[in-house]
């Protein structure tokens, strides 16, 4: 799905946890995300905590699509 | 006596060459051109009626016109199956007569039958298509196979006509569209993957029951300067939608996708929202919809600017990912892009599950 919004010339920042399969089936920005029933954050950690990790994965996603790839490329958010 | 009509372009139908593509939709009540082959091959069992043709440019820009006169001239012959071809290694001509058998398929509910080479670009269509009802047949490149193509054909639609169980791709000889069908068999599945494997380790050749998908390469798409300055969607598999699930998505193979509207929203309250997917557990994400669809975190971002004031499309866009076919999912993506296109998004975030 994601590499059809690409072919449209949309680039797609795909935040996903698995993110070998992501390779594998060659999407192009791939965002490390925290595991598959929850990309975007940790329910482990303390609300404010995770709504920063959250935020520094969505903020990882708008910088890889100003990134310059030529293939398959893994972003990390950082912790914040 | 089984009914057929036959396909053709306006080359095949012997009406003329590359300065005659501009010719409307016609309608001969007999055989014509190659029509006449097909019915050599079909002996007395069957009868083309009529060879339905059209110029090769005609087709493609007029399109709805083209398939509205084929549709009719189609279901006035009343046939049994549809023949279209076959189109060798000829561009337009492959991909209309893909185009043709999947609508006259859906709209008449009879089966029909193409050919082409390996490399004509109607493949891709029929890949998209994976219409149960459409079969493609490979061909030489060029007319030199046109013999052997038209045996096939015959042969082919003879049995579809008689209604016979067509088996897999790869016993059958047609081109693989990519449908997975549910087979019984006495033996369980440890015994039939261990004697594969022992296979494997011999070195001896065996095959799979489920070939793995061959995945095509896209091409990165140019990255934004100044994302900040872009409209931005949100698409997502994960099967974040409104509490009560209202357009009814299933929590496996999905065939639709829906966009729901956020653009007064600062965040998505647990309770009202649900997540619709049965391939992971999704209790954290009825808890907390940000897990899949981040909006808190997209209006943080945009409180400090990272994402432009009103650049966050208003709505974002879901369909429940498990086990969805490529060939559906290829479609959705298709479908998702011509929207985001048509309102002017520069960039897409994507959460997967």
């Amino acid at each position: 799905m994601s590499k059809e919004l690409e072919k449209a010339g949309l680039p797609v920042a795909l935040v996903s946890a698995m993110f070998p399969v992501a390779m594998q089936v060659r999407a192009n920005r791939i965002v490390k995300g925290v595991s598959i029933p929850h990309p975007c954050g940790d329910p482990s950690l303390p609300k404010d905590l995770d709504a920063r990790l959250r935020r520094e994965i969505v903020r990882t996603a708008l910088k890889a699509l100003e990134a310059e790839v030529t293939g398959p490329t893994v972003f990390s958010p950082g912790i914040p | 006596m089984t009914t057929i009509v036959h396909i053709v372009n306006q080359f095949f139908a012997g009406l003329g060459g590359e300065d005659k593509a501009g010719m409307p939709v016609g309608v001969i009540e007999d055989v014509a051109g190659a029509a006449r082959g097909l019915q050599l091959q079909l002996g007395e069992e069957a009868k083309v009626a009529s060879t339905v043709y059209y110029g090769d440019n005609y087709f493609h820009e007029h399109k709805e016109d083209a398939m509205k006169a084929i549709l009719e001239a189609v279901r006035s012959a009343q046939p049994q199956v549809l023949v279209a071809g076959p189109a060798f290694n000829s561009g337009r001509y492959g991909v209309s007569c893909v185009e043709v058998c999947n609508a006259v398929a859906n709209a008449l509910g009879i089966s029909c039958v193409t050919a082409m080479h390996g490399e004509n670009p109607g493949i891709g269509t029929y890949l998209d298509f994976a219409n149960t009802r459409v079969y493609c047949l490979p061909t030489a490149e060029t007319t030199v196979g046109m013999n052997d193509a038209l045996k096939r054909l015959a042969k082919f639609a003879m049995r579809l006509a008689r209604n016979e169980t067509v088996g897999s791709a790869q016993q059958e000889g047609y081109i693989p569209r990519g449908i997975r069908r549910l087979e019984q068999t006495d033996r369980p599945g440890a015994e039939r993957a261990i004697e594969m494997l022992l296979k494997k380790i011999r070195n001896e050749p065996f095959e799979s029951e489920l070939p793995m998908e061959v995945w095509d390469e896209a091409p990165p798409a140019a990255p934004l300067a100044q994302v900040k300055e872009r409209r931005i969607a949100l698409v997502t598999t994960s099967g974040v939608v409104p509490w009560g699930n209202p357009d009814r998505f299933k929590t496996y193979r999905n065939t639709h996708w829906r966009k729901y509207n956020i653009a007064e929203l600062k965040e998505l309250e647990p309770g009202k929202w649900e997540t619709v997917h049965g391939g992971y557990n999704v209790a954290y994400m009825n808890q907390n919809p940000h897990y899949g669809v981040p909006l808190d975190a997209l209006r943080s971002l945009e409180s400090e600017g990272a994402i432009g004031p009103g650049k966050l499309y208003p709505a974002y866009y879901v369909i429940p990912g498990n086990q969805g076919s490529p060939a559906v999912m290829r479609r959705v993506g298709q479908e998702i892009a011509a929207d985001l296109k048509k309102d002017n998004v520069e960039g897409v975030l994507f959460v997967a599950t």
